[in-house]
């Protein structure tokens, strides 16, 4: 029998029950649908947050010391363990172009031109860690100086946007107040790296010296240095960061200070930029599986529902079936009949689906404030998926078809 | 298709006379204890004859039928349809000569509801491989015969029993088939559209079709040329007509 005619014939079967057949359709519809909603958002909001994060990518490796096995943001329960003697061994290491030192200023508040506002920190770090291009005014603060950083949301704290060559006082949370004069706003886009969060809050940066007080004696040299929760690596190149990862892992495992400072189950995390990606990526890719997978469930209930309609179907045409082989279908024509059915009301729904599905997703990232994205071979796949749901479900009602005795079939009322 | 007529192979042909032959069948089924539908039959149908079977229900008319109509398999026994024994054939070939020599007339017509009548009886022409064009013509010029050329686009709800009954003679008509089996073709409608009916068949055979039509109505039966009466599964006598009763043909 000739394929084309099996498609004329279905396509008449599906039809002449118009109602049945939609019902049928919708719960493919619904199905690809959902799916293809969760998809899209979820290929959109990976795309948005990391369009975000990786917008500059640098050759910066991050370092910092943390409870074993723990899987959280970098420098989470990160303890001042790398001293300055650590800071220069790694500054010795083959391809790092920059050791950046990062350590934590408690404060209460933050006063500029009569206005207090409260800060609960400053961030000690060196001027190394700041990008040139990042400045809208000023530059960066030098080692040894009174002079602090703010980024723009910093700056628009105080009631007359603090500016360069402004006098801030530090309120230090010891109670101690100290002053500085600003020498440097950084644009609102530039975060504070990823140990700072990649949402853009208030900043406020001084260098370690004279600023950052937390010392330790250092196990190596027995002399007492400042210590540092965290520090950034810079390599010379992209090219350099592997290696420069690999050989910072070797130095902390070994000899350094931050080894014998660290507590016994805290492990380092030595992460570059692209592993942090990485990271993420993996959490929202869990994150759309699971969605997904539920959606994928009312796709698995819209094929029950053809299978259900197929075999309804079957044996309400037990006599057709029965003629048919009378007049000399054989059992492939009866099954490749019923097959295409099922398979066509897969296809309708998965087609017919997908608009829907674009349509929720759209609705949906309108809704959150996301720009779509749209991963173009899910509607290859959710065709796909719809001939296999057609298949799946079409299996068994056609091959019970097919194997109708014509006998019985011709004498069914 | 056409090609696998081959299939059955000459060691297996009859007498080339036989439109089909039954030597010694048997048809047994278990239900529970043996049952001998059919219990060493013996028959033979020539090409362009005309055979009634009688029989009270149960003594085993429909079983021949079946068998003959390549629907069932003998337990024992040969039957050859158009000098291919057909008991020897796989399911898929016997499907093939079923489609190619058979033509079936049932009593409640069994036409498809959502078919034409051009469609109806182009039906068997697809499972054969016909294209489009050539089912169309075909079907349309064997409805003409029957007298139906102004009815090919309707369904068969839109026909009455006696046109359903002749959209089912043309559908057996249409693979120009070895034999037509008739299983109570009147037996679904009155007496005068039967007696139609019965011309229609008395036509086809004058112009040389095979008829084996099964009925427990005597006066239907004395149409044909010869009646095999049977009984408890067995061929009890066969009955030649010497004048069988002819309807008057009036012009369709």
């Amino acid at each position: 029998m000739e394929f084309l005619e099996s498609v004329r014939l279905s396509w008449r079967a599906i039809r002449s029950h118009k109602l049945r057949s939609v019902l049928t359709t919708l719960g493919i519809i619904i199905g690809v649908g959902a799916v293809i909603t969760f998809v899209t958002l979820g290929a959109s909001l990976q795309a948005d947050i990391l369009g975000q994060v990786g917008a500059e990518r640098t050759p910066n490796v991050y370092v910092w010391s943390g409870p074993e096995g723990q899987n959280a943001g970098p420098g989470a329960g990160a303890q001042p363990v790398f001293t300055e003697r650590d800071l220069t061994e790694l500054r010795n290491v083959a391809g790092v172009s920059a050791v950046v030192p990062r350590g934590i200023v408690p404060t209460a508040a933050v006063s500029s031109g009569g206005d207090t506002v409260a800060q609960r920190q400053v961030i000690a770090t060196s001027p190394a860690s700041f990008d040139s291009a990042t400045f809208v005014s000023g530059r960066a603060f030098e080692q040894g100086e009174r002079e602090v950083v703010l980024n723009e949301q910093a700056a628009r704290l105080f009631e007359s946007q603090a500016t360069v060559g402004d006098e801030v006082t530090l309120r230090l949370a010891s109670g101690e107040s100290a002053d500085a004069e600003v020498v440097g706003l950084l644009n609102s886009s530039s975060g504070g790296g990823p140990f700072e969060g990649f949402d853009s809050q208030p900043l406020v940066f001084v260098p370690t010296d004279p600023f950052y007080d937390t010392t330790i004696e250092s196990p190596a040299t027995g002399e007492t240095q400042r210590v540092y929760p965290t520090v950034t690596v810079v390599a010379n190149d992209f090219g350099a960061v592997a290696e420069v990862q690999e050989s910072v892992r070797a130095y902390l495992a070994d000899e350094s200070d931050a080894a014998s400072l660290a507590p016994g189950d805290y492990e380092f995390s030595v992460r570059t930029d692209q592993d942090l990606v990485d990271q993420l990526e993996e959490l929202l890719d869990t994150l759309t599986n699971f969605v997904t997978g539920i959606a994928v469930i009312s796709l698995v209930v819209g094929s029950i529902g053809i299978a259900n309609i197929m075999l309804v179907s079957v044996t309400e045409r037990t006599r057709e079936i029965g003629i048919m082989k009378a007049v000399g279908a054989q059992n492939r024509d009866v099954l490749q009949l019923f097959l295409l059915e099922a398979v066509m009301l897969g296809v309708l729904g998965a087609v017919a689906g997908t608009p829907v599905g674009v349509l929720g997703a759209y609705a949906a990232a309108e809704y959150i404030g996301l720009s779509l994205v749209f991963p173009l071979e899910w509607f290859a796949i959710a065709v796909g998926v719809g001939v296999l749901v057609g298949v799946l479900a079409g299996l068994y009602p056609a091959w019970n078809a097919a194997r109708t005795d014509p006998i019985d079939a011709l004498r069914y009322e | 298709m056409a090609a696998s007529h081959s299939d059955a192979g000459p060691e297996t042909t009859t007498d080339s006379e036989d439109a089909v032959s039954l030597r010694d069948v048997r048809k047994t089924y278990y239900l529970g204890e043996p049952v001998h539908a059919l219990d060493g039959v013996s028959l033979s149908i020539h090409r362009g004859s005309y055979t009634a079977v009688m029989g009270p229900s149960g003594s085993g008319k429909s079983t021949l039928l079946n068998l003959i109509g390549c629907l069932d398999t003998a337990s024992e026994g040969q039957v050859f349809v158009n000098g291919k024994e057909v008991s020897a054939l796989s399911e898929r070939d016997r499907t093939r000569v079923r489609g190619d020599e058979i033509g079936f007339v049932f009593q409640t017509f069994n036409l498809m509801p959502k078919l034409t009548a051009a469609e109806n009886v182009a039906l068997p022409l697809v499972f054969q491989g016909v294209s489009r064009s050539k089912r169309k013509s075909h079907a349309e010029s064997v409805l003409d015969e029957v007298g139906l050329g102004d009815r090919t686009g309707h369904r068969p709800n839109e026909l009455s029993g006696g046109q359903r009954q002749r959209v089912a003679i043309a559908r057996a008509l249409v693979t120009d088939p070895a034999i037509i089996l008739a299983d109570e073709p009147t037996g679904n409608l009155d007496s005068e559209t039967g007696r139609q009916i019965m011309g229609l068949f008395q036509r086809l055979h004058d112009e040389g079709n095979t008829i084996l039509m099964v009925t427990h109505e005597r006066h239907i039966a004395e149409h044909a040329e010869r009646v095999i009466h049977v009984l408890d599964g067995t061929i009890e006598r066969i009955e030649e007509i010497e004048s069988p009763r002819r309807v008057e043909i009036e012009a369709f």
